[in-house]
């Protein structure tokens, strides 16, 4: 099985490069703008795409993944299922700082929360941050880009601090607290 | 002006907006000018209409204006009630000879011949249509003129459209469109909808059709938002996959505006979860309906975004292959497990 694993090819110089993971694929549209548009100081390059594993075909022209994001609606039974076989496809090397999780809808209706348990218990089991963002208003998209941006600074190595992507996971990786567990 | 046609002339115009009466009497042709000029359309409906029944006994119009009116107001709007379709079946030779005024004096004289009191109105519209106006009495009582049936054909196409037919007088006008057609029968075409410019989009093929082929795919809207050159897509390719294969299945937007479509089922249950309703003799009736306000679109969009896999299933893409929303799936052979088939009714 074709894994996709983080350090197979050459980075590029000053350039990032994330994937964005939706089944839905509303979002990542709206946050593939906001990133290429935000005024930064290195060039970032955004893949789309529904589910893992990537098309074969693209392997020799994608570039080096350097943060993959999975969007999840928490809205949609379908979006969390389909993040947790995009899973299986990742090598373990890429749980080292270089996977981060984004739900949207976290605050509507009942079901959300329970989702929500459950993608906190999946990024914790992987040691990976959750970013909750708010994909209605340009504002929020804005918003959810420049936190991504910060991460994906880190991830790609080109924080001036010598903060690696790994110091940074530990630092931000989603913990459960034993109240949820009891759930 | 007696008590009926006052009542029609009432039920019309309280059921258009204010501003578009003006267009209508105009259209109509029977007030004149300086009548038009005085009436004031931004009073109240009530006022209006009295005004223009004052016109109307002036100018000592009677029944016959009024339903001219009524017509004129449905052919503007159309897109009201439950149209039906029906197709015309077993063309005779000199079915293509037939000209309009031979179809008009051979339907008006069957129906006179069969009924003795009934008021048939025929109006040519500039798009070919031949709009039908019919008001049925019986040997004894007049027309009745609030519940009239409206017929749409366009000459040469095996496609008729009916609204508000009762059950009743359908063999009188199965049989008089049969004889002025020219044609061997008429059947029912399982198409039923509000808007009648659909239906006719749909049956006489003047949506955007897309047929298969091996090379080129259809543009799609959205380029746009992806033509940045630091973005790039994992899936494109099967992305345009989806959208050549949901557009061969249901047309290009904009598609037809249908609003349901029924499949009444009587198979037998192959679930296997529940052990009382399958391996039984007899069939397990049901009914599926889709609802929607435009069908196609939504259809479509299911299979672009990927939501329902594909290829599509023939049963959804015969509703515009085939020009129908009703449909009735039977087993091929009793007691064999086989594929559904949808068979006409």
């Amino acid at each position: 099985m074709a894994l996709l694993t983080p350090f197979s090819k050459v980075p590029e110089l000053n350039t990032a490069t994330v994937l964005l993971v939706e089944n839905e694929e509303e979002l990542q549209s709206k946050l593939a703008n906001a990133l290429v548009q935000y005024k930064k100081d290195f060039n970032v390059n955004v893949r789309l795409a529904r589910k893992l594993p990537l098309p074969v075909e693209n392997k020799e022209t994608r570039p080096r993944i350097d943060l993959i994001v999975f969007v999840v609606n928490l809205l949609s039974e379908r979006s969390l299922q389909s993040v947790e076989s995009s899973l299986a496809h990742l090598h373990s090397d890429c749980f080292l700082g270089k996977v981060c999780f984004l739900v949207t809808d976290a605050r509507c209706g009942s079901h959300t929360q329970e989702r929500l348990v459950s993608v906190r218990k999946l990024a914790a089991s992987h040691q990976c941050p959750v970013l909750c963002a708010e994909h209605r208003t340009v504002d929020g998209v804005n918003a959810a880009a420049v936190r991504l941006l910060n991460i994906l600074k880190v991830s790609a190595g080109m924080s001036p601090i010598a903060t690696t992507a790994l110091y940074l996971s530990s630092l931000t990786r989603c913990s459960v607290t034993s109240d949820l567990e009891e759930d | 002006m007696d008590a009926l046609a006052t009542s029609i002339l009432n039920r019309i115009i309280r059921r258009i907006p204010n501003k578009n009466i003006e267009s209508l009497l105009k259209k109509w042709n029977c007030l004149s000018a300086d009548q038009l000029r005085a009436l004031d359309y931004t009073r109240p409906k009530w006022m209006i209409v009295e005004h223009i029944v004052s016109f109307c006994e002036e100018n000592r119009l009677n029944l016959k204006h009024i339903t001219t009116l009524e017509m004129i107001y449905h052919i503007e709007n159309p897109n009201q009630g439950t149209w039906h379709a029906c197709q015309l079946a077993e063309a005779q030779d000199d079915a293509v000879c037939v000209e309009l005024t031979q179809f008009k004096e051979q339907f008006k004289a069957h129906l006179h011949g069969v009924i003795r009191h009934i008021s048939i109105k025929m109006k040519k519209h500039e798009d070919e249509a031949i709009w039908i106006r019919i008001a049925w009495g019986d040997n004894f009582s007049k027309p009745n003129h609030l519940k009239p049936t409206y017929v749409v054909h366009h000459l040469h196409t095996s496609y008729v459209f009916i609204s508000n037919l009762m059950v009743k007088h359908k063999i009188f006008l199965c049989q008089a469109l049969v004889i002025a057609t020219k044609h061997g029968y008429i059947k029912d075409g399982h198409l039923s909808t509000r808007s009648l410019t659909a239906m006719r989009d749909l049956l006489l093929r003047h949506y955007q059709q897309v047929f298969p082929n091996e090379h080129s795919r259809i543009p799609q809207e959205r380029n746009t938002l992806s033509s940045h050159p630091c973005i790039g897509k994992e899936h494109g390719d099967h992305e345009e996959m989806r959208h050549q294969m949901s557009c061969e299945a249901f047309g290009h937007s904009p598609s037809p505006k249908l609003e349901t479509a029924v499949y009444r089922l009587e198979t037998r249950y192959r679930g296997n979860g529940n052990n009382t309703l399958s391996d039984r003799e007899e069939f397990f009736r049901g009914v599926v309906r889709f609802s929607s306000s435009s069908l196609l679109d939504s259809l479509r969009h299911c299979v672009a975004s990927g939501m329902a896999e594909g290829p599509v299933t023939p049963l959804l893409s015969a509703i515009i292959q085939r020009g129908r929303n009703y449909f009735v799936i039977t087993d091929k052979s009793p007691g064999v497990s086989s594929q559904a088939s949808a068979q006409r009714a």
